[in-house]
């Protein structure tokens, strides 16, 4: 009887040498071609980000590629190199709550934090870190040329 | 029920069976546990950041270029932990096929990719700290504007400085033989802090008794450009330089205007005391001489019709009034000096009016002047003061700079840490005998490993490129 109570233990343990089997699914060609393609989107993402005609005139689009290539890329890291490609249903449980709590967090610092600034009145814009312009002086401007250095920030913007 | 029976007679006890709650081994469940803590307190940092990042003044916040970051080192660090990525799982791989050497020298060669991207972090750590971008007072250098404080601030760095190499100077001139001389590089220095010494001084003048908000604000905008221009327009440095020295002869040639108008109100005032001066003069040599006569007078009271300067007027004021000479006439000498002391103090008041006012107008004169005489050493400082003379190190305003350097420092310092413990926990294994049964620790540090790697997948374009 006690026999078979080992092999009762056995086949409870049984997942685990499965599991080793599905890990062997990797394998170094599969390893190269993720790291070929880690290195091609971090130069994507670099020539993104050093493009000055998107940062001028689309920088929204800029940062939404940016991003999108780094959830390309983790998304890669996490499927091949943590072999959750392989993982049975349990890889969910432990990723999407943290995920949705992250998500959560971030959404919920916005209305605070994030939008803070667009319901300053001027005298608080005059007390906070501005480019060089100074909006709210222009009509007590008497000389003309007091401005100049505000221009090179109001270019660019 | 069979089962029962035969316990009773048997060991006495329920055999209980072991059941996992998930088909993985407890070390790899623990890990992963482990790792989505991790993944929401990155979470929270990152998504912190892009708020604060994103919720900045607009056109406000530095790009890397501002704050001394190079995108392409960044760029190699990310290529450098990629590699990384690839030897810990090549390691894993390595011992699960038995292969211990192989293990050890895949293990190996993550260890030393993990170094590099830590000693790169600390070159870059250390261009930050010499700039004074640090990530709290009082060492940070940073300014969020262009205020009071700021110009107080630069005032006395100066002031510190200026202290120091007087002090080493007046050493040497009391006792050459045992304080060292200053060296031609301090000579240098101690000009040039003196020049800026006065253009500050100017600079405070403006912000404290301009009455133009727009003018005040100016000067104190100006002050921090010429110290540590921002300047995001895409072009040369050249070019960037040609603005801020155009901007700085504009203002130049404005004093310049300035001390002519204010030299030709000196002038104005001079002339006027010139006169005031020469009637002095005059009166006091009037007093004097009506004083010899009233002298003589009383030495020698002399008969009527005596000769003298004012005898006809005397005569004159004797018919008209009808009444002796002798004491009329020194009762008119008296009328006389009084009127003439009157006037003299007239004058003198006149004068120390004109004295009084002339002194602001020195004092002006001179702070105008330390203006001009700055314009040299603004002038040809190359991407500012702080670049061009690196000895300065004079307060910058970078507009959001310590909100930068808080999430920069914080976020790149707390990986930094996880990737130190990394290290530690690849130093820990080496000396193990990597075979099949141990691969399951290089699985689980590998794991870690690779989570690392995924924040900086994400810290890098956040950090670097937005």
């Amino acid at each position: 009887m006690g026999h078979d109570d080992k092999h009762v233990e056995r086949q409870h343990l049984g997942p685990t040498t499965n599991i080793d089997k599905h890990a062997s699914h990797g394998g170094l060609g599969i390893y190269m071609a993720v790291f070929v393609s880690l290195c091609i989107l971090t130069l994507l993402s670099f020539l993104v980000g050093n493009s000055q005609t998107l940062r001028v005139k689309a920088p929204q689009v800029m940062w939404a590629a940016m991003m999108a290539v780094s959830c390309a890329k983790a998304m890669l890291v996490m499927l091949f190199f943590m072999h959750l490609k392989w993982e049975a249903n349990w890889k969910y449980v432990l990723t999407v709550p943290a995920s949705m709590m992250s998500l959560f967090l971030v959404m919920m610092l916005v209305p605070d934090v994030g939008r803070r600034t667009r319901t300053y009145s001027d005298d608080r814009w005059l007390h906070s870190a501005t480019p060089v312009e100074h909006k709210e002086e222009h009509h007590d401007d008497h000389d003309g040329h007091t401005h100049d250095e505000a221009k090179p920030a109001a270019d660019h913007k | 029920m069979s089962d029962h029976s035969h316990d009773d007679h048997g060991h006495g006890h329920i055999k209980l069976q072991y059941q996992r709650s998930l088909p993985i081994p407890n070390g790899k469940l623990c890990l992963w546990l482990f790792l989505s803590t991790e993944i929401m307190f990155f979470a929270g940092l990152i998504g912190a950041y892009i708020v604060l990042r994103f919720g900045a003044p607009e056109g406000t916040w530095p790009l890397p270029h501002d704050v001394h970051l190079v995108e392409w080192i960044g760029a190699m660090n990310t290529f450098v932990l990629i590699c990384s990525s690839v030897s810990i799982v090549l390691s894993y791989e390595a011992a699960k096929s038995n292969s211990v050497n192989l293990a050890r020298g895949w293990l190996a060669v993550t260890l030393i990719l993990g170094s590099v991207f830590l000693g790169v972090k600390m070159v870059e750590y250390n261009s930050k700290f010499s700039h004074g971008i640090y990530p709290a007072a009082p060492r940070s250098l940073l300014h969020e504007k262009a205020d009071i404080y700021y110009v107080q601030d630069v005032r006395m760095k100066l002031t510190a400085k200026f202290d120091a190499l007087k002090a080493k100077q007046s050493a040497n001139e009391q006792e050459p033989s045992k304080a060292p001389e200053l060296t031609a590089d301090e000579k240098t220095q101690l000009d040039v802090v003196t020049k800026l010494l006065d253009y500050v001084k100017w600079t405070e003048t403006i912000a404290s008794i301009n009455p133009s908000t727009s003018r005040r604000h100016v000067a104190m905008e100006r002050l921090a450009m010429s110290i540590y221009p921002i300047d995001h327009r895409h072009i040369s440095a050249e070019e960037k330089h040609e603005t801020i020295a155009k901007i700085l002869k504009e203002e130049a040639s404005e004093v310049e205007r300035e001390v002519f108008a204010v030299n030709q109100q000196k002038a104005d005032f001079v002339k006027t005391r010139g006169a005031a001066a020469d009637k002095h003069v005059a009166l006091e040599n009037e007093i004097k001489v009506l004083t010899e006569r009233k002298m003589k007078l009383q030495e020698s009271p002399k008969p009527a019709g005596t000769t003298s300067i004012d005898n006809a007027t005397s005569t004159t004021f004797v018919a008209l009034q009808d009444q002796p000479a002798a004491p009329t006439e020194a009762q008119q000498i008296d009328t006389q000096l009084a009127t003439l002391n009157q006037q003299l103090t007239q004058v003198k008041e006149e004068m120390a009016k004109i004295d009084a006012d002339l002194a602001p107008l020195d004092s002006q004169v001179k702070v105008l002047d330390g203006r001009l005489k700055a314009q040299d050493v603004l002038v040809e400082a190359h991407g500012g003061l702080n670049e061009h003379q690196k000895w300065l190190r004079l307060p910058m305003m970078i507009p959001s700079g310590n909100m930068w350097a808080s999430t920069y420092f914080l976020m790149t310092g707390f990986h930094a840490i996880h990737v130190l413990v990394g290290l530690i926990a690849f130093v820990l294994i080496l000396p193990k005998q990597l075979d099949s049964k141990k691969a399951h620790i290089l699985e689980n540090v590998g794991l870690y490993w690779h989570f690392v790697d995924l924040v900086w997948i994400f810290l890098f374009p956040l950090l670097y490129l937005f």
